[in-house]
């Protein structure tokens, strides 16, 4: 045993550069926010000479910060109890009842999942446009909570491990199919509940493609298009855009450090379920 | 079961708020899109012709829709096969019992969490043509030239790969590392006892045993890359050229800000089309993988 861990240890410092040299852009966008854009222009790699801190200080006098941070919270919380709810919902009886609806609605919702919402974005902006929900933050919730067939399929496979009995009691002492859902199954689907949460929030929270589409005025605007409309205002000014993006990317990663062992675990047994 | 006949009514409830928002958001737009693609709407006058198979005739000689189509397809190649060559051997190592394991999962895993758009205009960044961009101050030191990255037709299309690997690999790992986490130990004692080495073990034993990852990685992946949008438009903007313009570009400029809604239609329904074959193909060749272990 002692001889092989000389061996072990020599792999694990291989592997700890390695996962250095993975993160080395992360690095780069950290350290160019310390520094002029003289200093980033003349070394982008090297360590700031002095604390640097003005570029903090513009970008958040040119960003909405806090209007871009409300609406990206309002549009994921939003969006996510849509998810969760719809998603919930519509999987109990497509598991516990037998019956050809269930069955023709699993069918249908199984367009969805292969047909991705890039193939139909025109028609549905002109939709949107019709109900008068483009540029609202109801639209774009509405938008992603059509994402509940997703969460529907995972609710799916996790109902079918909950056992019965429970259910039948809470029947014959006269629940209603409403009051038994909402009190016992629902609290029991907990778990795969955080998968989803953590999925949709991952997906929500960094789409640009559709808020791009969708959202138009400055007082609708989310954090991921900040940065969008960043590089239009400070073109070629690096350091600051770079600042922008370790602003916005805060939250996120203290999302993450949070959440990584959920993030990690959840998303990979949730694949492998699904 | 008999206890529940009579709440159907009630059962179809539990369905409807999922069965309306999916409607209106993606099967309306879907179907509207068929329609749409067989006329030459503008998508603001009122009026508007039916024109028959014309729309479907123009993609194929727009020089610049053939292009988003060939590189859609390239992408969709190559961008989910390097994703798993590196994702398997990344989660074999990361099987492994080592100090630093875990950071080290975490520093692979942490690309996929940034939102797509930050992560192509952080690498714009590192592939500053000039020779003070972080990638070829790399080169100047190692006494190479600098190199324009994004500028050069293939080199473009690459650097964008390899941006995407990057951000997805490490995610796709951890998919194959729960898998190898619930292969059995005792296949390796008994490999062990006949004295098989180590690429026997990992070709007669744990490769095949990880088909349910490789199966649920590559589907994930495939329509990831099919559907590629934020990373070029960040990055290359679809050039130089039509170089890496993808088929969700051309939609989308098309469509929503050229506003020519029966052409955009008739790509969006090609879309569909090669989606749905591309899912084909790959379930046919994972079950006859799958078969074939069997």
């Amino acid at each position: 045993m002692k001889r092989r861990s000389a061996k072990v240890y020599l792999l694990s410092l291989l592997l700890l550069a390695l996962s250095c040299l993975y993160l080395f852009p992360f690095y780069i966008l950290i350290v160019n926010t310390l520094k002029t854009v003289q200093e980033t222009g003349f070394n982008p790699i090297a360590l700031p000479t002095r604390l640097y801190l003005d570029n903090y200080i513009h970008a958040f006098k040119k960003m909405d910060l806090f209007v871009s941070l409300r609406n990206s919270f309002v549009i994921t919380f939003g969006s996510i109890i849509g998810i969760v709810i719809m998603g919930s919902m519509a999987a109990y009886p497509v598991v516990r009842v037998r019956h050809m609806t269930t069955r023709l609605v699993t069918l249908y919702f199984l367009i969805g999942f292969m047909v991705p919402i890039q193939t139909a974005l025109v028609p549905l902006y002109l939709v949107m446009e019709r109900m008068h929900l483009v540029n609202t933050l109801q639209g774009m919730i509405l938008i992603y909570s059509a994402n509940c067939i997703f969460s529907f399929f995972m609710y799916q496979g996790f109902i079918k491990s909950v056992p019965l009995e429970l259910e039948e009691a809470a029947y014959i002492d006269g629940c209603t199919p409403w009051k038994t859902f909402w009190r016992i199954v629902f609290p029991l689907l907990k778990p795969i509940t955080t998968t989803v949460i953590i999925f949709e929030t991952m997906w929500i929270w960094n789409d640009f493609t559709l808020a791009y589409l969708f959202l138009h005025s400055n007082s609708k605007t989310t954090l991921v298009l900040e940065i969008y409309k960043g590089v239009g205002e400070f073109s070629n000014d690096w350091s600051l855009m770079l600042t922008t993006m370790v602003i916005v990317l805060f939250p996120t990663v203290v999302f993450f450090l949070f959440l990584q062992k959920h993030i990690i675990s959840g998303l990979t047994s949730g694949a492998l379920k699904a | 079961m008999f206890l529940r006949r009579k709440y159907l009514g009630t059962y179809l409830i539990f369905l409807l708020p999922a069965l309306i928002v999916f409607t209106i958001v993606r099967i309306i737009p879907l179907v509207l899109s068929v329609r749409y693609s067989f006329t030459n709407w503008d998508g603001i006058s009122k009026a508007y012709d039916f024109v028959g198979l014309q729309n479907y005739k123009e993609l194929f000689s727009d020089t610049s829709i053939a292009a988003s189509i060939r590189n859609t397809f390239f992408f969709g190649v190559f961008n989910p096969l390097l994703v798993t060559v590196l994702a398997i051997p990344i989660a074999l190592i990361l099987n492994q019992a080592m100090p630093f394991r875990n950071f080290a999962r975490m520093s692979f895993f942490f690309p996929s969490v940034p939102s797509a758009l930050i992560l192509g205009y952080l690498w714009l960044f590192i592939f500053d043509p000039t020779d003070s961009g972080v990638l070829n101050r790399v080169l100047g030191s190692l006494g190479l030239y600098p190199i324009a990255w994004l500028a050069q037709k293939h080199l473009a299309m690459w650097s964008l790969i390899a941006v995407s690997v990057w951000k997805s690999a490490g995610w796709h790992a951890c998919i194959y590392l729960a898998n190898l986490q619930i292969i059995p130990k005792d296949y390796y004692e008994a490999a062990m006892i006949d004295g098989a080495n180590g690429w026997q073990k990992f070709r007669r034993i744990t490769f095949p045993l990880l088909a349910p990852a490789v199966s649920i990685s590559v589907t994930l992946i495939l329509i990831d890359s099919l559907k590629i949008y934020e990373l070029p438009f960040a990055l290359t903007k679809g050039g130089p050229g039509y170089a890496t313009t993808f088929l969700t570009q051309i939609i989308i400029q098309t469509g929503v800000f050229d506003r020519m809604i029966g052409r955009a239609s008739a790509l969006s329904v090609v879309f569909v089309v090669i989606i749905f074959a591309a899912a084909a193909l790959q379930l046919a060749l994972l079950r006859r993988r799958e078969e074939n272990i069997q």
